[in-house]
Order: C-alpha cells, then structure tokens, then sequence
C-alpha cells in the first residue's frame, strides 16, 4: 500500500506547487490588499467594543428563535432519517432498496442547508418555518447517512440469529438493528443539533428566522457595537448547548437514563 | 434444576424411530467456486440426542451449521430439517422458526433487556403492530418468565443483557431458543467462553431439553465435552467427514487423531 519515495516526493512538490498557485489566485499574495486587510481589521475591531446591551432583548428574543429552528429541524429531521435510514439498510430490505434511498439521501445532502431555507422562504415564506423545514431537509440528509452507516455497523451475526427466530423485517429492525445501534443513533442525533444550532444562527441571512437577521443587519448597517451583543448571545447559546448535550450523552451513554 | 419447555413442544413427544431431524448427504459448499470448504459431507442429527461438531479451525463446522440453519445454500446435495427439504441450486430456505440458530457470540442483542431477547424466540407468533408497539400477549410474556425461571435466571428479567455473566448470556440464548419451540438448536462454539463448572451446568440443561425431543447440534473445541456429554459425534477433516459414531465409542485421544491426521 506505501507509495514509493519518490511517488511521495513527487507528490509533495505538486501539493506545494498547487497550494502556491491557489494562494496568488485567490488575492492572497498582493501585498497592498493585505497592508488594507490588515487596517481595516484593526478598525472593525475597535469599533466592536464596547457592546451595545440596549438590543439586548431583541437579540436574546431572536437567540431563543434560533434554538427552536434548531430544535424543530432536527426532530422534524429525525422523524424522516429514522425509518429511510432503516430502509436503507440492506439487512432489512434488501440491497435494491436499500442502494435507491442511499442515492435519494446522497441526492438531499448536495443542497446546503442555506439553500434548503432559500427554497422554503419561497414556499411557505419569510420567517422561522422556512429555516425549520430547512434545517430539516438538510438534517434529513446527513442523519440519513450517519445512521445507516451505523446500521451497517450493527453485528451480522446478531441480526442472523435473531432472523433465524422467523420474524418479520420490521421486527427484525425494532428488536435488533435499532437497540443496537442505538447509541451511536443519540450520539448523532446530539452531534446534529450541536451542529444545527449552529447552522440556525445563519438562517436569517435569508429571512429563514432566528439571530441571523440581527447578525447581518448590524453588519450591513455598520452598528458593530450592536453586532458585538449578538455574537456574545450567540456563543453562550452554542456553548450552553453544547454543554448541555454532553450532559445528556454521558447520561445515556452511561445506562443511567 | 428442570427444565420445561413451552406447552406446544412438550405435545410432541420424542420419536425415536422415525426421520431423523436433520438429514444431510452429499452437501457441497464453497464461499468461492474454486476453493469448497465442504466436499460432499453426509451428516445426521436426531431429536433427543446431542450431537457434537468437532473440526480443526477453518474446517467447516460454523459453515455446516449455518447450511442447516438455511442462512447459507448448499451447492450441490441436499438438506432435510424437520422434514423440510432444500436442494442445490435452490434460494436459501425461508428461514425456519422450528430451527434455532446460536452463534459463537450468541446472536444476543446487548442493548435490551432479558426479558425482550427472550420474546424475540415468540415474534413470529406475534402480529407485526403489537410487536412494534411492545405490547406482548400476557401468555407469552409468562412463558417467558417460567422459561428464565426454569433456567436458573428469572431474576435477571429486567436487565440488560450487557450486565450479564458469560454463563447467564448464555441461558438468555437458550431460552430464546425454547420460546422459539424450536425442534433443532444448532449453536456454534457452544462452550467456548465457558468455565468447566458452568459448562457442565450448560450441558445438563441441554440433555433435558435434548431429551424432551429436541434435536441439539454443537461445535465446540473441548474434547473432553464430548466424551463427558455428547450423544454422538461427527469429526470433519478437509472438507470431508473423517469420524461419525456414538460417542460412547471415541476416546479423547482418539479424538485427537481424526481431527489432526
Ligand atoms: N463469509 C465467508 N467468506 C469466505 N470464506 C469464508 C467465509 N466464512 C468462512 N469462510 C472460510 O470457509 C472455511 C470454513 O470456515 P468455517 O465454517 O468458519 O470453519 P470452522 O467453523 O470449522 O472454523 C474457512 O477456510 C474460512 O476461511
Ligand atoms: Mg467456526
């Protein structure tokens, strides 16, 4: 499986060489774009202090917003991923199924979640429901793919003996593929909605709901003090969440719940 | 200890006569065309009796097992299990509730409680929505328990299989197999995780069960189990059978010879 030496060197050099090339294409190799880069760096972070606490309700309101999204599309998303990802194990339903909704779920996983919530502002309209359905079409897509990569995982010589007691497949998935899996199914489903909150904080660049709109009304307006307030509610929502669903994981993880 | 087995299994008596429980002749089989691992094996299993499977490693003892259990097709000859044919060529047979399946790592699932690995042997007789919902007939969940009970576990019900002992899992699996009503039990590497005295705990429930007309077959890799418990013995050697008697008649270094040779 080792590549030769001089594959490897070879390989080096042409990694280097493309990254240098990247590098002066993208803008980053002149050097005045970057002496202003560097200024108006210096001044944006000036201007972000001290925060602007007179938003602070709005902000919070538009935090709490976010979480909802975040809650909702991942238990929307959760409903959808559980039984297609089941159907797309093969131990289930065979490997025709089970390849067809593979691609359907590859298929949801190309659109960003961002793009998700463009085309439900469009159809149910600006607000938070357009950013719900959004997070769940996109959490639909990677649940999908990491529980069936879990199923897939499950001991085949677990789902034989249970098969050989006769039961049927939807037996066979309730009573061996889900139990089985079922730790890594929590872990995640809370990965996802760490991932979600996220995610969320984003949709109102879209008018999909959530902190987002305030984000990127404080940045096009200028009001960076403003935009200091939201950023600070934004971090102690992702890190409470994602304290709190560590809490959750070691107590399941544990047998305790 | 007694064991009892469900009502239904105890209605058929054993019937030392008649057609022998698992039938096997000329069974072909090979993971690839080229390389068969069983080359024509003829092998007979009959209810009340435990018959041992012994073999070096790789010698095909888990696949003959799984060719009776219909998980695999034979490629050339014929199995018959309780009456029940499947031919070369043929898909592998539906598979056959009568038939339990106990592989080497028990086919357990960790992650739920004694008392549901146990009603996974009644599935079948279970309709499919009240399963889901679990939501068991009152009748089969007291099988279940005087099964566990009869086995030596019924305190353990309610508890995680994870948290069990090797000897306890293993009685999870045979009242699996019992609520199954199962006429054959075919369990691979029977004993393997097994201490002597727990092993001969094992063994004794199995000969009541073997006695109530099940037909029980088992690989294992103790030699003394089979001079201690079996009924009769099978030796496969290179795909081929090298040893088929009572095994009253084989001694441990006898054993020995037929496997290695
Ligand atoms: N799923 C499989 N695919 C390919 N070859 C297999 C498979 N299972 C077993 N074999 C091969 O078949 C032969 C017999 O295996 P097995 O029946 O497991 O033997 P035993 O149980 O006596 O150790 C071995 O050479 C093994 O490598
Ligand atoms: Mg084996």
């Amino acid at each position: 499986m080792s590549a030769g030496p001089w594959l490897r060197r070879i390989l080096l050099v042409l990694l280097a060489a493309l990254f240098a090339y990247s590098l002066s294409d993208v803008g980053l190799l002149e050097t005045d774009r970057l002496q202003r880069g560097v200024q108006n760096t210096g001044r944006f972070l000036r201007g972000l202090f001290p925060p602007a606490w007179d938003v602070l309700p709005d902000v919070a309101r538009a935090a709490g917003e976010t979480v909802q999204i975040a809650f909702i599309g991942t238990a929307l998303g959760l409903v959808l991923a559980l039984p297609l990802s089941v159907a797309a194990s093969p131990a289930i339903t065979g490997r025709g199924v089970a390849l067809t909704i593979r691609l359907l779920l590859a298929a949801v996983r190309t659109v960003p979640a961002l793009l998700w919530a463009i085309i439900f502002v469009v159809a149910v309209g600006l607000g938070p429901a357009a950013g719900s359905l959004g997070v769940a079409m996109y959490s639909l897509g990677y649940m999908g793919k990491l529980f069936s990569e879990a199923f897939d995982g499950v001991d085949p010589e677990v789902l034989e003996a249970v098969r050989g007691t006769g039961l049927g497949r939807a037996q066979l998935a309730r009573y061996a593929l889900l139990p089985e899996a079922a730790n890594q199914l929590l872990s995640q489903l809370l990965f996802m909605f760490e991932y979600n909150v996220r995610s969320s904080s984003i949709m109102g660049f879209v008018g999909a709901g959530g902190i987002g709109y305030y984000l990127l009304g404080y940045v096009q307006t200028l009001r960076y003090q403003e935009l200091t307030t939201a950023l600070l509610v934004t971090l102690v929502v992702v890190l409470a969440i994602d304290r709190l669903s560590a809490v959750v994981r070691a107590a399941f993880l544990s047998g305790r719940v | 200890m007694s064991v009892h087995l469900e009502p239904a299994t105890e209605s058929l008596p054993p019937a030392p006569h008649a057609e022998p429980a698992v039938l096997a002749r000329g069974v072909w089989f090979g993971y690839h065309p080229r390389r068969p691992v069983l080359r024509g094996v003829d092998v007979t299993a009959r209810a009340g009796e435990v018959t041992v499977l012994l073999g070096a490693s790789g010698s095909g003892k888990t696949t003959l097992l799984k060719l009776i259990k219909g998980l695999l097709a034979t490629g050339q000859g014929e199995i018959t299990v309780l009456g029940r044919s499947s031919r070369a060529g043929g898909r592998p047979s539906a598979l056959d509730a009568r038939v339990a399946y106990i592989p080497q790592q028990l086919g357990l699932v960790r992650n739920l409680s004694v008392l549901d690995n146990v009603l996974v042997g009644a599935m079948p007789r279970i309709g499919t929505a009240r399963s889901l919902l679990h939501w068991f007939p009152r009748d089969e969940i007291v099988a279940a328990h005087a099964v566990l009970q009869s086995l030596g576990i019924g305190n353990k019900a309610a508890e995680r299989v994870l948290s069990l002992s090797g000897g306890e899992r293993q009685r999870v699996a045979i009242a699996r197999a019992l609520l199954q009503r199962a006429r054959v039990i075919v369990a691979d590497e029977f004993l393997s995780q097994l201490d002597p005295v727990t092993t001969d705990e094992i063994m004794t429930v199995m000969h009541q069960i073997a006695a109530q007309g099940v037909a029980l077959v088992m690989t294992t890799h103790e030699l003394d189990v089979v001079t201690r418990h079996a009924d009769r013995v099978v030796v496969l050697r290179d795909g081929l059978k090298a040893l088929d008697c009572p095994a009253a008649e084989v001694t441990s270094d006898s054993l020995a010879r037929a496997i290695r040779q």
